[in-house]
């Protein structure tokens, strides 16, 4: 009976949105002036960022990536406060089976691979597609493998907590230092330099290889409370 | 030639879309393990990041990226606003399911089933 | 003046992130910090209010972008009148659970803080930002704090009222995206005042779908029928301070965000009087429900939403008496509830189940905060001469003006529901006897939550004896709210920008 009346309240759902949508139509710009017109053209012309998004993101709704990194913040924490622990348990994994050797010797080969492959993502985040939180993530993803194929495999977890804290004090340092340098909270006060460059851009890079490190130590942290969760 | 294939896929993306948020709505409203629950939470917002993309799509756009030489293309470029959003709602979306999953080790804990049916201790 | 609108989201930020490492240093920093930035907000925003209050609505802009390009704050009589409540209530709660059950070890108090001190944050940035998706992204802020602290106790209900509170959340934070995503892909742009300023140009059709996604997408915070399944069990569940702040803080946010869509956003014909519908079946359900209750937690609970009900009807009627009613509502709303939570907290603090049976003749053992429920039962129900009175005179007024006699009548009948179930409460703590079998072992509360308690029943008395100390600010945030092209022109001309 329940699942009668979900089954009929989703198509009714489905039908509105459909309809909305497929009048909307796909791939027309449907509005005479929107804000999209005026980013494309100032991230050339002001900020010299040539990933439009990363402007946007870092920049244009800079303070919306400011609450994004609060909300992992939180979540971090929030996991390590919902999976409280009595008491501190060293080295106590919960490992179903140990991994084989091909993971072992692969992990040991890919973690260095994979380390840079994020690290450059997040350092390059105005200059091609990418960015803090996806290179943040796969920093975290190869440690996520080393923990995975060794059981002995540790991350200081004070370190991590380090890591995260000070990326995010800085974050929110750099946004005070716009506001108090006779501007506005987040304004990039740093010289932009040419597009394209690697220094270019003003505090754009720094904030975003910032929100990269953040993002990394936070995931691998998450990881961690996950998998020292012991019955 | 060119008309056709747009439309299939003006038809496709928004139905796919769509299609995913109502199977993640109909497994995270019906099902009865926890575990399935929050899977579905997870595709509706799979679903929801798809649209919102979608919603930005200039035909033959494309990606935002001034790239050293084409510096004025920016007339043939798609909308990036949409983006930029999607990203932060993948980060939102993903802390949400990462509290419920520890919510979920927690009830496991206590209970050591994963069935609503034998959880209900409040009423839902 | 001390600072600037944006300083009361980005210092609580830099709190947050700064209290683990200092953590480390001296334990007791971690509940002493929270209490310093929260008096901090507390302090910058009454002042920002005055000064807004003489001078007109402060704009502030973010990143250097001026609006519709960059994200603003707006701190308007209506939003810093809000603010600055709810910072005031945020410092109240510090004050209350400085040592409360689980929290005075070191583990859970870090968490328990931080999460506080965001919960007020984030409430805080929905009420002040001029962008949907920055409120978005706030509403997500408040809904994992929230999550975190509905399963702060480690018994087994915790985690699964926590549960229910974030399905919930989570279907609604996405009904909010899909209404972002329609609006954005027809008007362009995301900013609030740009959004109303384009409205009629959007599609009809559209606009409703998008009113509704909105609706289902915020009321969830605010509370309003059916939506509101997950509030009584996370409001039993979650610790008593953290219940007066869900109470008095974040539903607040939640009904600003929801009156703001309806009122100054969307200019959809039938919206006004949709809130005054659902806020009446909110208000007859919920108080009819709470008649029921057996757990104090819970009734608490029921009463709080049924007065957001009755803060929806009073938008509802649509004039600008409304708009006062509602928001004095509101005002008391938020003082008399943490008082009714944290007596109440106090009562059962022993009990297991928290049933109101277990109350008997504690009005002999634990004067104090007896004294401070029945207060807090008096002004709620609208007995003069406390507080709750003339904010009820004021939407029965409001009604009046507009002929709406049925109204009336049914505000009438549920006050009286209102009165019975607590009178009921008060009753049993002052004239039923005390015996060991069924009554708990008193818990005299701390110095700090008497403090915390003293202030909020001086202010209802305040109030109560001199409405005319806050129906000033009142009737300036009403009009603000009426005054939509106002809105628009103040954050599209940047009204009155800070600079430093």
């Amino acid at each position: 009976m329940k699942k009668f009346i979900v089954i009929i309240t989703l198509a009714t759902l489905g039908f509105y949105l459909g309809e909305t949508f497929y009048e909307l139509g796909f791939g027309n710009a449907r509005f005479e002036h929107g804000v999209k017109d005026a980013y494309l053209e100032k991230t050339v012309s002001e900020l010299h960022v040539a990933n439009t998004i990363t402007s946007i993101i870092v920049n244009f709704r800079g303070f919306d990536t400011l609450g994004e990194v609060t909300v992992l913040f939180l979540a971090a924490t929030a996991l390590g406060g919902i999976l409280y622990k009595k008491k501190h348990h060293a080295g106590d994994r919960s490992v179903l089976f140990p991994a084989s050797r091909i993971v072992m010797s692969g992990s040991k080969l890919l973690f260095p691979a994979v380390i840079l492959l994020g690290v450059y993502i997040f350092v390059h985040g105005h200059l091609s597609p990418g960015g803090g939180f996806q290179g943040g993530t796969i920093v975290a993803t190869g440690f996520l493998l080393m923990l995975l194929a060794y059981d002995d495999f540790t991350v200081s977890h004070h370190v991590l907590s380090y890591v995260e804290s000070f990326a995010g004090i800085f974050f929110v340092l750099f946004g005070l230092a716009g506001f108090y340098n006779g501007g506005t909270f987040l304004e990039n006060f740093m010289p932009v330099g040419t597009m394209n460059d690697l220094f270019s851009g003003g505090i754009i890079p720094i904030i975003y290889i910032l929100v990269g490190f953040k993002v990394a130590a936070e995931l691998t942290g998450l990881i961690y409370t996950v998998l020292h969760e012991k019955d | 030639m060119d008309d056709k294939i747009f439309e299939i896929m003006q038809f496709g993306v928004y139905t796919a879309s769509i299609l995913l948020i109502l199977i993640g709505l109909y497994a995270a409203l019906t099902k009865k393990s926890l575990i399935k629950i929050v899977i579905g939470l997870s595709i509706v917002d799979a679903g929801i990041h798809l649209l919102l993309v979608a919603i930005g799509y200039i035909n033959l756009g494309t990606a935002p990226i001034f790239s050293p030489g084409y510096e004025d293309t920016a007339s043939k470029m798609v909308d990036p606003v949409p983006q930029a959003l999607v990203l932060t709602a993948i980060v939102i979306g993903f802390a949400v399911t990462a509290v419920a999953l520890s919510l979920v080790i927690r009830l496991y804990r206590h209970h050591h089933t994963l069935e609503i049916d034998e959880i209900k201790n409040l009423k839902w | 003046m001390v600072g600037s609108p944006v300083l009361l989201i980005a210092i609580p930020l830099l709190a947050a992130f700064l209290i683990p490492l200092l953590g480390m240093i001296w334990k007791e920093l971690v509940r002493i910090i929270p209490g310093l930035v929260l008096a901090y907000m507390m302090v910058l925003s009454a002042s920002l209010l005055y000064y807004v209050l003489e001078n007109g609505p402060i704009i502030e802009i973010l990143a250097g972008w001026r609006p519709p390009l960059g994200i603003n704050l707006v701190f308007s009589p209506l939003t810093g009148f809000l603010t600055t409540i709810m910072t005031f209530l945020g410092f109240i709660v510090w004050l209350f659970s400085y040592r409360f059950k689980r929290n005075v070890e070191f583990e859970p108090a870090k968490k328990y803080f931080i999460f506080l001190m965001m919960l007020i944050a984030g409430a805080v940035g929905i009420v002040l930002t001029g962008d949907i998706f920055n409120q978005f992204v706030f509403i997500e802020i408040v809904g994992i704090s929230a999550y975190a602290l509905t399963a702060f106790y480690t018994g087994r209900n915790a985690a699964e009222a926590s549960f229910k509170y974030l399905l919930m959340g989570s279907l609604s934070a996405s009904a909010l995206l899909i209404a972002i995503a329609i609006i954005y892909s027809q008007l362009g742009t995301l900013n609030m005042a740009d959004i109303a300023n384009n409205i009629h140009l959007m599609d009809p059709n559209f606009k409703v779908i998008a009113l509704i996604l909105f609706i289902v997408g915020i009321g969830i915070e605010a509370e309003i029928f059916p939506l509101n399944g997950w509030a009584p069990d996370a409001y039993t569940e979650a610790p008593g301070p953290i219940g007066a702040a869900f109470a008095g803080i974040v539903v607040k946010a939640g009904v600003y965000a929801m009156v703001r869509m309806v009122f100054t956003l969307f200019d959809v014909s039938g919206a006004t009087e949709f809130l005054l519908i659902i806020g009446l079946v909110t208000l007859i359900i919920a108080e009819t429900t709470a008649l029921r209750q057996e757990k104090l937690k819970r009734m608490l609970a029921y009463s709080s939403i049924g007065q957001m009900g009755l803060v929806f009807v009073a938008f509802g009627i649509g004039t600008v008496e409304g708009i006062f009613a509602a928001l004095f509502l509101m005002l008391n709303h938020a003082i008399i509830k943490p008082l009714l939570f944290f007596s109440g907290s106090y009562l059962v603090f022993n009990s297991k189940d928290k049933k109101i049976k277990e109350m008997n003749g504690l009005g002999k053992y634990m004067p104090m905060t007896a004294a401070f429920f029945a207060l807090g039962s008096f002004a709620i129900v609208g007995l003069p001469p406390f507080a709750g009175f003339w904010s009820k005179l004021s939407i029965l007024t409001a009604a009046a003006n507009e002929g709406m006699l049925l109204i009336i009548a049914l505000i009438l009948m549920v006050s009286v529901v209102e009165i019975v179930y607590y009178f009921r409460v008060v009753n049993r703590i002052y004239f039923f006897k005390f015996d060991k079998a069924s009554t708990v072992i008193p818990h005299k509360p701390r110095i700090n939550a008497v403090f915390a308690m003293a202030v909020l029943g001086i202010l209802i008395l305040l109030i109560g004896f001199y409405p005319d100390a806050v129906t000033g600010v009142l009737h300036k945030a009403s009009d603000d709210l009426m005054n939509t092209q106002q809105y628009i022109k103040n954050v599209l001309s940047l009204g009155q920008t800070l600079t430093n």
